[in-house]
């Protein structure tokens, strides 16, 4: 031990402190973001317009939607969204596989870009970098014979 | 106006309910990384991880929030994080690739149970860190 024990308690119980404070700044505000984009249907609209997107990622329309909700929102909202759209109209294996590519490389973009900005990354480039790497491996993976022929 | 009130209303009351769940692993996990911090193991685990750690222009322990998130998940990192004082560019880089691989173990029983091919996701995801973490550490050089 190089630091005293009353050291090492003061540090913890200040960052411990400090810790709480800085998650709830982020988590409040960010629930308060969803809430208001469920409650006006924001994802929905923003789908209806993007879809150049769904055709340069190889996805089809319906399954734009469920993408925006689990990248704006997170995973669970993604995943619940996939599940209602497909019940309604049944989405083909490879908007499923390209999907779920995409989640594995960006969701939930708002809370975790803003939570890494909380231990010091830069928020900016975590949140634009990361959407650009998902979109590209996407794209990629939706020209892959394998997926094609999903 | 009343209507958008009670919506952000009761996202600040899930809000505060969620941060409290969190912050129920995350609290652990800081003191377990301030103790680990501060033992004599540290400089043990400094020295075993610094040459992985070079390659992507981090000090080594970087490993230790990269091995937290890997095992429990981002909001783990988090806290482990916060036990250190990292630079813009470094927490960037901890940040890109905890972001690619984390919790493995929980989204691995997930896959399974789902009929994901679990063992593929795994190399994919510790490949994509890897690819990830090598490239932001270049950019990071010059744009942080």
């Amino acid at each position: 031990m190089n630091a005293g024990w009353d050291e090492i308690a003061r540090e913890i119980v200040s960052g411990s402190l400090m810790t709480a404070l800085s998650l709830l700044k982020i988590i409040v505000p960010l629930m308060v973001i969803i809430e208001i984009l469920l409650a006006y249907d924001l994802a929905r609209r923003l789908a209806l317009r993007l879809g150049w997107l769904a055709r340069l990622l190889g996805l089809t329309k319906d399954a734009l939607l469920p993408l925006l909700v689990g990248v704006l929102m997170g995973v669970t909202y993604g995943a619940g969204t996939l599940i209602e759209i497909n019940r309604r109209t049944p989405l083909s294996k490879k908007d499923f596989a390209l999907i779920a590519i995409f989640f594995y490389c960006c969701h939930g973009i708002i809370e975790t870009s803003l939570l890494f900005s909380m231990a010091g990354a830069n928020l900016l480039f975590i949140s634009l970098f990361r959407l650009l790497i998902a979109a590209a491996v996407t794209m990629a993976a939706a020209r892959l014979p394998w997926i094609r022929r999903l | 106006m009343g209507g958008f009130l009670a919506v952000a209303g009761s996202g600040a009351i899930k809000g505060l309910k969620t941060g409290a769940m969190l912050l129920r692993i995350m609290i652990p996990v800081y003191i377990a990384v301030v103790l680990l911090k501060h033992s004599p193991l540290m400089g043990f685990l400094e020295g075993l991880f610094a040459p992985a750690m070079a390659l992507f222009d981090m000090p080594g322990q970087a490993a230790a929030p990269i091995i937290a998130g890997f095992f429990s998940d981002e909001y783990g990192a988090v806290a482990a994080m916060r036990g250190f004082t990292f630079s813009a560019a470094t927490a960037t880089t901890i940040a890109m690739m905890n972001l690619c691989m984390h919790a493995i173990p929980v989204e691995t029983a997930i896959n399974r149970k789902i009929g994901f091919p679990a063992g593929r996701i795994i190399v994919f995801r510790i490949a994509l860190a890897f690819g990830v973490g090598l490239l932001t550490a270049r950019l990071g050089a010059v744009l942080l």
